[in-house]
């Protein structure tokens, strides 16, 4: 694995024009092929490792956000959607198309470490095979797995029989070598700290960690083939919700309205921009305060008071939240060209429960701080475990809280605008230790600028004229976006930068609907924090990345 | 060792943050979304409530005229998207605010259209006011306990 | 120093009842014995289903068991038939008999402790069973085997994860065991004896008088440096946060404890509650003058009660507020800094307890 960095000069900075990248390319490109969001250059699937390393060393584009795949009538095809993280507006698409018959594309994963898995859910699900990929297994489905689910061929009726001796023994081959040293550990799929159904395959020297291999896939629901079956209009909207479930549906909502908006072209009011803003950010509290809750779990242990505070705050933004979208959880509020509720009435009394929350936010944050983060054992335990170098998360693709504890100064909100962000008044927090202390706090303080935001927002909603209030655009009561029409549209969720990537073909389904989850690509970098250490970082670092086996597995 | 400091003070100042539930029952927003209650009388039987359920809970069976013989919903399955209440346009079926449902069995959850109507509603408010005040409320029809049929 | 040792239990039950002979002797110390253990029992009993929560829950902001009696209490019964009425099971290839017998060692062990602590006087009776020359001794060694059973369920259990919690019990034992019995060391230097009723008697005088009130002469006041210490080294050793690694429930799913359920998992509980009753006890005893108090003599007994269960407070507000330390801090934190600061602690003693006398 290559792990160099370019040097980031002034020309890798610059933007260039779609055709000035052609022209970088040169011969490589076979034709354009561009999406609403970006330039698309088509190249032949045995040139994917030289095209994407111009891109990245000359071009400056070192943010692969994800790799979608997806079969034709006539030919497979996988999409990186290369990005800056310096300026994630800038975007390009590399397409890649592999022969029908036998499916087989050059692997990006020398160039991007991210790529590694992200080509082996696209191995996985479509069938696609990498070539030069160091370990092409199937990564959310069992081994044992016949065919490839999101193939055109592929038949869901067949019944999946593997027999017992098929499935492999995570132990068997561990017992055998009498020389080594070391042990192997299952860490979950039931195990307390991992945050639901998460295996680590972890192997130990004594305490300390010599590898650790997480295994997901234990709870994957097929997300990505129910939006495919659901109507843009109605039926995709409830299952953001569920994706990452941890109380963050306004922030996933959001990712699928942001690009079934940008596909269909619907402009949204600005009344419920500003209620989706705010809306959006009480979410965010809610996620990073259970964020804040189970890492206290983690390194404090079962009965910490740290988490049940936590909760607690955590209760009155939910409360907050089933007054604005009737439900705690599974909030189903956004619509496309709006949302579908304006603020409950009376109005007053929401803001002024609003306000009250925010009063007594910062107390409550002062305590986590007096329980938390100045504690002197919890200082010793968090500070410099889990290191995760700038460099290595981006090449893994990190965002979110976990990049920015890593000084990665990278917020979608701010550098990729939507809703009233820009029109607001706060900062993006990045903190400098790339270790799990400072992943941590870029939390506790996300927390406290979420509340500014919402206090702006309360302000602007309360002094709107009524006539002005228009909550959701005039949007057809069946949406049939143009016929091949592609975007890849992301915002930036609790955990990261959550996309999607949408092929319309006419008709009122998406043909093709990719999840770009942060916890996905964030999670691939726990090996990177982990090796060396011992277990209770292990256990810490996990917890500092904050995933959602729910937005891992989709 | 500020959190020493921390946790005694929650432990002595006395409050408590959990609920005796159920002889203390929460307040749920009015806008809250549980489960579905169906009104035969209101409904047209068009159909546009099983057309948009994301996940084919809501069953509909009709007889040859084109009158509706059966309404049934699995309340078990249902995600609670409340599309079926958006879309419907005589306000024939709606959630109530009632959160509180068991059953020996999966299959006991799914209800036919008279179970759906006896469903009660959550201390006697109907929510079809907050959430969309131009519309009428169903309570009021009748008195008292509504009756549908 | 010190007084006439007072009469004993057993020895209350033989004149009392009038027991003739070594037949009388071995009965009244049965019997005695048999009333200490129940005690320690029923403390146990009242801390695991019902204390512990409601103590936890005060620190959470919860109300926690309530239903079940008044205030809660009838959780202690039903919670015992729950437990017991549970299916034992024994996995695979686990180390028989070492895996049987673990559960009894741990409760046995902390048990065996309470034989030689004073626990003081309530009306007629003294609750003291035996009082060794080599008392101070004897306890401590008592409550070191608990390390055995955690090691012997740790490896018998056939698991990784208790293998892993079976070793970190040994290296924790072995790095705060020594600074725990240095530090008492020095207790016994003020005492000048190794018997626990001479430790206690000599904390009964006066140290200061401030505004009338009498400040015992509790080692507590008089070393405060050295009650710290042993403190944190008592804390250590029963396995209590911020050093409860050799369980660590989210890290290695509570070690030595894994696979264990029903009546052996309940040994195991009732195991570490008595013994931290016992660390309670002897740091009652070492530091904070035994079973003296304001009042008289005679009811001596409640005053101790009220401290061990003071010290079981105390774990319990720890394990609500502080993280847990990681094993290579606690043995580095063991062997380099209480160790080096116990022997300190040692000279200092000796040479103030030299000067002195």
């Amino acid at each position: 694995m290559s792990l160099e960095r370019p040097d980031t000069t002034d020309d890798a900075a610059i933007e260039r024009t779609p055709d000035e990248l052609e022209a970088l390319l040169g011969d490589l490109v076979v034709k354009r092929d561009d999406h609403l969001n970006a330039p698309g250059f088509v190249i032949r699937p045995d040139t994917v490792q030289e095209t994407l390393s111009i891109l990245k060393e000359q071009a400056g584009y070192d943010h692969l956000s994800v790799v979608s795949a997806q079969e034709y009538e006539n030919r497979y095809e996988s999409i990186y959607h290369l990005k800056k993280f310096d300026d994630p507006t800038q975007e390009v698409s590399v397409v890649v198309p592999a022969d029908k018959d036998d499916p087989v594309s050059e692997s990006a994963e020398p160039v991007f470490r991210t790529a590694d898995w992200h080509e082996r859910e696209a191995y996985d699900l479509i069938g696609v095979e990498y070539d030069d990929h160091p370990d092409l297994r199937r990564i959310l489905l069992p081994e044992t797995w016949q065919g490839h689910p999101l193939s055109m061929d592929y038949d869901k009726d067949r019944p999946q029989i593997a027999t017992l001796p098929e499935h492999a023994n995570p132990l068997q081959e561990h017992h055998k070598d009498d020389e080594s040293d070391t042990m192997f550990l299952n860490i979950g799929p039931h195990h307390p700290a991992t945050h639901g159904v998460l295996h680590l395959k972890t192997t130990l020297d004594g305490e300390q960690v010599v590898d650790v291999e997480p295994d997901i896939g234990y709870l994957h629901r097929s997300e990505e083939q129910m939006a495919q079956s659901g109507t843009y209009r109605h039926q995709i909207m409830p299952y953001p919700d569920r994706w990452d479930y941890i109380s963050a549906g306004l922030l996933n909502e959001w990712a699928y309205a942001r690009a079934a908006e940008d596909l269909a072209d619907i402009e949204v009011p600005e009344y419920a921009q500003v209620i989706r803003t705010m809306g959006a950010e009480m979410c965010r509290i809610a996620a990073h305060m259970l964020a804040l809750a189970t890492f206290a779990l983690d390194v404090n242990g079962d009965f910490t008071a740290t988490f049940m505070y936590a909760i607690n705050d955590r209760e009155r933004v939910q409360d907050l939240l089933e007054d604005l979208t009737g439900q705690r959880l599974m909030f189903n509020y956004f619509r496309l060209g709006g949302v579908v509720w304006d603020l409950p009435e009376p109005r007053e009394e929401f803001f002024s429960k609003t306000r009250d929350f925010l009063d007594q936010l910062p107390e409550s944050v002062e305590e986590y701080h007096n329980l938390v983060t100045s504690n002197e054992i919890f200082q010793m335990r968090t500070i410099d475990t889990g290191i995760l170098p700038p460099e290595v998360a981006k090449d893994y693709g990190a965002t979110g809280p976990v990049a920015r504890g890593s000084g990665v100064d990278y917020d979608l909100r701010r550098d990729d605008p939507y809703g009233y962000y820009d029109e607001l008044d706060w900062d993006v927090v990045t903190e400098d230790g790339c270790d799990n202390f400072s992943r941590l706090l870029v939390r506790m303080r996300e927390v406290e600028e979420s509340a500014k935001i919402i206090e702006q927002c309360v302000d602007l909603l309360e002094d709107w004229p009524e006539e002005e209030r228009n909550i959701q655009a005039n949007v057809p009561r069946t949406l049939r976006p143009d016929d091949d029409a592609e975007i890849y549209r992301a915002v930036e969720g609790a955990k990261g930068e959550l996309g999607i990537y949408i092929r319309s073909d006419g008709t009122d389904k998406p043909a093709r609907f990719k999840i770009r989850s942060p916890c996905f690509s964030n999670l691939q970098t726990l090996p990177e924090m982990a090796n060396g250490e011992y277990i209770p970082d292990v256990i810490a670092a996990l917890g500092s990345l904050d995933i959602v086996l729910g937005e891992v597995d989709r | 060792m500020k959190s020493m400091a921390t946790t005694m003070k929650h432990a002595l100042d006395g409050s408590t943050f959990t609920v005796e539930y159920p002889e203390d029952a929460p307040e749920v927003s009015p806008r809250f979304r549980g489960v579905h209650k169906f009104s035969q009388e209101r409904c047209i039987w068009c159909r546009q409530c099983e057309n948009v359920c994301p996940n084919d809970t809501i069953q509909i069976v009709q007889d040859d005229q084109r009158n509706g013989e059966q309404y049934n919903l699995h309340i078990g399955q249902c995600i609670y998207c409340r599309l079926c209440e958006e879309v419907c346009p005589v306000d024939a079926i709606l959630l109530t605010q009632n959160f509180e449902f068991t059953a020996d069995t999966k299959d006991d959850f799914v209800f036919n259209k008279e179970q759906l109507k006896n469903v009660p509603w959550y201390k006697g408010i109907d929510p079809l006011e907050s959430r969309n005040p131009d519309r009428g409320a169903w309570i009021g029809e009748g008195d008292g306990e509504v009756d549908y049929q | 120093m010190g007084t006439a040792p007072a009469q004993l239990f057993p020895e209350f039950l033989v004149e009392t009842f009038g027991l003739p002979g070594v037949l009388g002797e071995v009965v009244a110390a049965l019997i005695a014995a048999a009333v200490v253990g129940n005690i320690v029992l029923a403390f146990t009993g009242v801390a695991g289903p019902w204390a512990k929560r409601k103590i936890t829950a005060a620190f959470t902001d919860r109300i926690a068991v309530n239903r079940v009696g008044p205030f809660g209490l009838l959780i202690i019964p039903a919670s015992a038939v729950q437990l017991l009425a549970k299916e034992l099971i024994v996995p695979e290839g686990v180390d028989r008999p070492a895996w049987d017998i673990a559960p009894v060692i741990l409760p046995a062990s902390a048990l065996l402790g309470f034989s030689v602590i004073p626990m003081g006087r309530l009306g007629p009776i003294n609750f003291h069973l035996a009082d060794p020359e080599v008392g101070f001794a004897l306890v401590f060694a008592f409550a070191s085997i608990a390390s055995v059973s955690l090691v012997m369920a740790g490896y018998a259990s056939n698991n990784k994860y208790s293998l892993l919690g079976g070793l970190r019990a040994v290296a924790q034992n072995l790095a705060y065991e020594i600074p725990l019995i240095v530090t008492a060391m020095s207790v016994v230097l003020f005492a000048g004896t190794l018997q626990m009723s001479g430790i206690v008697s000599a904390q009964t005088t006066t140290l200061v008088t401030i505004a009338g009130f009498d400040i015992p002469a509790w080692y507590a006041f008089v070393n405060p440096f050295a009650f710290v210490l042993f403190l944190t080294a008592n804390m250590a050793e029963i396995g209590r946060n911020p050093f409860d690694i050799p369980e660590a429930p989210t890290e290695i799913v509570a070690g030595y404890q894994t696979e264990y359920s029903s009546a052996y998992f309940v040994l195991f509980y009732l195991g570490e509650f008595v013994h931290i009753f016992l660390g309670g006890a002897i740091l009652a005893v070492t530091f904070l003058g035994g079973a003296s108090g304001p009042g008289p003599e005679s009811i001596g007994f409640i005053w101790f009660v009220v401290k061990i269960w003071g010290f079981f407070l105390f774990t319990q507000w720890a394990r609500s507020a502080l993280p847990r330390v990681r094993i290579d801090q606690l043995i580095e934190i063991g062997w380099k800094g209480m160790l080096v600061l116990s022997f300190a602690n040692l000279v200092l003693t000796a040479v103030i307890v030299g000067v002195i006398a």
